[in-house]
């Protein structure tokens, strides 16, 4: 397992350009070793990012809070400038993971890692959170949403690495929030539904995890409840179906997924 | 690669494979077996120890994740005065059971108690959320960091 | 009364108190097994991985076996290595060791098996419900009486069914051998309840070839739960072949993914019974049990359990006509061992739900039903042991009042009919046996040592483990209270095979009701011979006397005759009484059900230590509403579980709050603890959820998904 140490990102995008094949960028490690003992990875280069200043901490801007990839969540959670700016994002991720595994995850790394369950992923979508992708000379901010673009697959060009994530300040200003994750328990758990809307008037914004091959907005849903004035219901599943395409494994089930998903929707709607 | 860290408050130094688990170099190369390997994959807090001053479980963290920083295992909380008062109400209560899990719960309640110490039942079973024991039912370990939590506040007074 | 702490709190908070991975010698290998990929099948080949030079390690296989290649259980019918065909997945076919534990990983990992596969049963619902997988010896208990079933009776007849359950102690399997070629001696140090079984698997494994075996404890043994009963047997055994083998220290501690898969769990059962209720007097008259169980590819201990199952399938209830009978079924899955509770929880849970299924049909308030039928003085058990105290009926009135059953009752009814979440209460008894069944303990014959040391130190020799159960605490407790000798003077040693007579193991709450009362009435005897008031005093006077050495075997008590064939007799001596209210909110959005409430009234005799009792209860009542809510290993389709991650046990956040009292601890000894907090708190669960939704849910674990189902089906 060949490991490099990048002292900042111009030698991070030297050695990254030099990796021909597979590659893993080591950040917080609570995903990457995990899949080191499920034998996911073996011999693969491992390049140790974690250190990198620039991609550390919540930057504010006039408009927007810059979140760098290697926020960690307790840093999130603790933060000042989310609990003034953003507390329905905080106070959705107040019970992430474990109080304990909450100080080495980062939030790049929660997107990065590709999983359809990442927690943070349903949130930034109803945020209009851009991801910010880095290359050598080049930034791009792209809208979250279309970031993903299958399982694990990323609209990401090969020298780019993940620098952050923007949010305006204002993302969540006036709106009705609303955030539900169901897993299997209460705390250290998998979410095997996660439902995160924002409304105002008539305006919504929703997003799920856990029921496609990454978590994405119900754009059909919203676009049906931004024009009608009395939603039905039937109307909605109907929709659901074609937006949602959710799978049985050991965690949960297709049908119980969908149901619930269903209920949250409606639950959020009325709301 | 030389890795130099802080561990139990004693610069230390060697030369190894960064991606090592600390878990195993505490174990194995230091000799603090206190720090249990349980779940191997972060969910169940038995090998928790203070990363700055931070809980981790340091069986999914590397060894260069603790380069020129500070680690506090559980031998380390018990020779400080709150990890004493804490060890002190986990005793009294005859909380421990099996005791694999403690040393890790003896870390998250540590970094309870210093960091926000309210005799707060709902907060304390949230900041030890990430430590399974299998044998108590959680009850006395709660009764424990409460009392710790309430004796603490009595010493500042 | 002084509060006694437990010795081995500290060291084991601060870390220094040794479990069997923090044990290390120079030289040391490390173990590891290369266990079956394929449930059923032929060795055709074993293929090293070319990329390793095999001199390097040390591999023993069936044919390194000196002695048996088959563990000495109940039932011996399980080989410690596959010979030339896997019966499960899991199943170990060689030991591996080396020096380095990484190099081994890969190196196991490497190995590939060419199986000729054959049918397997894998699935739980295939194995229970056909006949055909039925083995061993099927067990009948009948109380017979003549009951007229008429046409007015209420007639209930229900499937119920019940998960495999991990064990999940957090300290793996694991076990260290030295062999000694000079005494040619193999000594073991492990983590295990019962030093007395491993030792009789190194006599199995090795035979003639070694003069003697010992074993002895790790100093910790980080938790059990009945996993450490039977299984330690085979990772012992294998382990001490490698060190025979290399002539070096071996270790070989299993990692998660292995202990899970390969390890024993509590037994998946299927249990269908059938009632005639008399709606006038809500008497029930007739009950017929049809108990099996899923043992896996093995017998084993299963035969144990499946007895202990039957003796308290119909719970604590007097059923003049009364037919249990009970089954093991084959699977070709890891042979299922003990666990807290031993086949009890299973019966509980499917006799506790068919008596609130019986009062929904009734339509009155099951504790009605249960009120009426509850076990009281001058009853009989199906087995016709006499019923000789109405504890039991304490047990149930003092839960309702504690957690005031009846206004909740009420209060729920309403609240649910104006509210999106449903709350709801549900009740339930439970029982069990102390000790082993019937005729067991005296079988046994139990032995057990005390020395009395030149500084008036009293040493106990027992071969039970603390597993944390705090076992050594109370029983030196037993000794030294009964003579009023300080407790720091009083202790337990380390079990070791060579310095511990066999007390027999470390199950069934024997610890404290068997060895503790013979502990306590061997310090009464010596008390007596050496006629002093004060120990410390008398050993002082008459130091050249000391250290003195006695010794005592299990008195049985004549009154117990049991009659194993039939299942008729006295099956335990003294049984364990619980009642129990749970109290859950309920959210039909997600189908999800919180337990915000677990009142507990529990007749466990004499609590030793009560606080040490109560943490046991505590443990005990968590454990089972995992079992009752989330814990399940296996998922058809989907295989099983092998981590943490999946398989989800009650975190600090999933648990209520848990009110305990015990009752009658004043008339009477210490009885059966252990098991009892795990029998009755999943049913009481599965009621509560009844009581809110109306839904007859007859299986375990209530997760939100197999709600929605049932939901859909009805």
């Amino acid at each position: 397992m060949n490991f490099y140490k990048p002292k900042n990102l111009i030698e991070l995008f030297e050695i990254s350009e030099k990796i021909k094949g597979k590659k893993y960028f080591l950040a917080g490690g609570t995903d990457i070793n995990v899949q080191i003992k499920n034998k996911i990875i073996t011999n693969e280069p491992i390049i140790y990012i974690n250190e990198l200043e620039e991609l550390k901490g919540i930057r504010e801007t006039e408009e927007d809070l810059i979140l760098g990839a290697l926020l960690s969540y307790k840093e999130l959670l603790d933060s000042d400038l989310i609990e003034k700016h953003l507390p329905f994002l905080k106070n959705s991720l107040c019970n992430f993971a474990s109080p304990i595994l909450q100080t080495m995850a980062t939030i790049g790394g929660n997107i990065a890692n590709g999983s359809p369950t990442a927690d943070i992923i349903p949130l930034l979508l109803v945020l209009d959170a851009n991801i910010i992708l880095m290359a050598k000379s080049k930034i791009r901010y792209l809208l979250l949403n279309d970031f993903f673009i299958g399982y694990k697959k990323f609209n990401m060009k090969k020298n780019e690495i993940i620098g952050g994530v923007q949010i305006a300040k204002n993302a969540e200003k006036g709106y009705k929030t609303y955030y539900r994750k169901v897993g299997s328990r209460k705390a250290l758990t998998i979410a095997k539904v996660a439902l995160a809307g924002l409304k105002k008037n008539n305006e919504f914004k929703i997003a799920v995890g856990s029921l496609n091959e990454y978590p994405r907005r119900l754009h059909k849903i919203e676009d049906y409840l931004n024009v009608t004035t009395s939603p039905d219901s039937v109307k909605i599943e109907e929709l659901l179906q074609q937006e949602i395409t959710p799978i049985s494994d050991m965690r949960s089930d297709k049908d119980y997924r969908f149901q619930v998903c269903l209920n949250l929707l409606l639950n959020f709607i009325e709301a | 690669m030389k890795i130099d860290f802080i561990l139990n408050d004693k610069p230390v130094s060697l030369v190894t494979e960064p991606m090592r688990r600390l878990l195993d170099v505490l174990r194995e190369d230091f000799g603090l077996t206190g720090t249990k390997e349980s779940c191997g994959e972060g969910e169940c807090g038995a090998c928790t120890v203070l990363l700055d001053d931070k809980p981790v479980t340091s069986c999914i963290v590397n060894l260069i994740h603790v380069q020129n920083k500070k680690v506090l295992t559980s031998e380390g909380i018990s020779q400080k005065p709150l990890g004493k008062l804490l060890i002190d109400c986990f005793d009294e209560t005859n909380a421990v059971q099996c005791g694999f899990c403690f040393p890790g719960f003896l870390v998250s309640s540590y970094y309870y108690l210093k960091s926000e110490g309210e005799p707060n039942l709902e907060k304390i079973r949230t900041a030890l959320s990430g430590n399974i024991c299998r044998c108590t039912g959680y009850q006395k370990i709660f009764d424990s960091v409460m009392m710790a939590c309430k004796r603490k506040q009595e010493q500042e007074k | 009364m002084k509060k006694v702490r437990k010795f081995d709190a500290i060291p084991k908070l601060n870390g220094t108190y040794k479990f069997i991975d923090d044990y290390y010698k120079p030289d040391m290998l490390h173990g590891g097994f290369l266990y079956s990929k394929c449930h059923h099948g032929k060795i055709k080949k074993i293929k090293f991985p070319p990329n390793f030079n095999r001199d390097e390690f040390t591999i023993v296989s069936h044919h390194d076996i000196l002695g048996e290649n088959i563990v000495p259980e109940p039932e011996k019918d399980q080989p410690f290595m596959a010979e030339t065909e896997v019966m499960h997945f899991g199943q170990v076919i060689l030991g591996v060791a080396h020096q380095n534990r990484q190099i081994l990983k890969k190196f196991i990992d490497g190995i590939e098996v060419i199986y000729e596969e054959l049918p397997a049963i894998t699935d739980i619902e295939e194995c229970l419900s056909n006949e055909e997988n039925a083995f061993g010896k099927t067990l009948e208990v009948k109380h017979s009486a003549d009951i007229d079933i008429k046409n007015n009776l209420i007639h209930t007849k229900r499937v119920y069914r019940t998960p495999h359950q991990e064990q999940a102690y957090l300290e793996t399997q694991g076990m260290m051998a030295v062999f000694y070629p000079n005494d040619n001696v193999i000594f073991v140090r492990g983590t295990m309840q019962c030093p007395y079984f491993v030792k009789s698997a190194l006599d199995a494994i090795f035979g003639n070839s070694i003069t003697k075996s010992i074993v002895e404890t790790s100093e910790g043994i980080g938790g059990a739960f009945g996993g450490k009963e039977d299984f330690p047997n085979i990772i012992a055994g294998i382990t001490a072949l490698l060190a025979y083998k290399s002539g070096k220290p071996v270790k070989a501690v299993l990692d998660r993914a292995d202990d899970i898969l390969i390890t024993t769990k509590r037994h998946p059962s299927w249990v269908e019974i059938e009632s005639y209720t008399d709606p006038i007097t809500n008497k029930l008259l007739k009950v017929k049990i049809d108990y099996r169980l899923d043992a896996g590819a093995y017998q084993t201990l299963s035969p144990v359990v499946l007895s202990r199952g039957v003796l308290h399938a119909s719970s604590g209830y007097a059923i003049e006509d009364c037919y249990i009978k009970g089954r093991l079924f084959r699977s070709n899955t890891p042979s299922n061992g003990a666990f807290r509770g031993f086949g009890a929880p299973q019966a509980l849970f499917a006799m506790e739900s068919h008596i609130d299924n019986i009062a929904a049909q009734l339509d009155i308030d099951p504790y009605i039903l249960r009120k009426k039928n509850v076990l009281k003085l001058g009853d009989e058990f199906p087995t016709t042991q006499p019923v000789i105290e109405n504890n039991l009926y304490d047990c149930l009135e003092k839960v309702l009042e504690n957690s005031n059953y009846h206004k909740k009752y009420r209060k729920f009814k309403e609240w649910n009919r104006n509210n999106k979440l449903k709350k709801g209460i549900g009740l339930s008894l439970g029982l069990h046996g102390g000790g082993y069944t019937g005729n067991g303990e005296k079988v046994l014959n139990s032995e057990i040592k005390m020395v009395i040391e030149k500084n008036a130190d009293i040493n106990i020799y027992v071969a039970n483990t603390d597993m944390g159960q705090g076992a050594h605490t109370t029983l030196a407790q037993m000794v030294d209270e009964t003579i009023g000798h300080p407790h720091s003077k009083t202790k337990v040693m380390l079990p070791n095979t060579d310095k511990s007579p066999d007390s027999g193991p470390t199950v069934a709450s024997r610890t404290i009701y068997i060895v503790g009362n013979m502990l306590r009435n061997l310090i009464k005897e010596i008390k007596k011979q050496l006629r002093f008031n004060n120990l410390e005093e008398y050993v002082e006077k008459h130091q050249d006397d000391f250290p003195l050495e006695f010794h005592s075997h299990f008195k049985p008590d004549p009154q117990v005759i049991f009659d194993d064939k039939t299942c008729q007799g006295v099956a335990y001596k003294d049984y364990s009484w619980a009642a129990c209210t749970i109290e859950i909110t309920y959210d039909p959005l997600t189908y999800e059900i919180s337990v915000d409430r677990c009142w507990n009234v529990l007749d466990v005799g004499e609590t030793v230590n009560p606080e040490i009792a109560r943490g046991q209860v505590e443990g005990g009542v968590v454990q089972a509403i995992g079992y009752g809510l989330s814990e399940f290993f296996y998922k058809k389709g989907f295989g099983r579980k092998y981590g943490f991650t999946d398989y989800t046990m009650p975190t600090s956040m999933d648990i209520p709050k848990i009110e305990i009292e015990f009752i009658h601890t004043d008339n009477s000894i210490p009885k059966g603890l252990g098991e009892i907090p795990m029998d009755y708190p999943a049913p009481a669960l599965r009621n509560a959820f009844l009581n809110a939704t109306g839904l007859q849910i007859d299986e375990i674990p209530l997760t939100p998904e197999t709600i929605l189902t049932n939901l859909g089906e009805k």
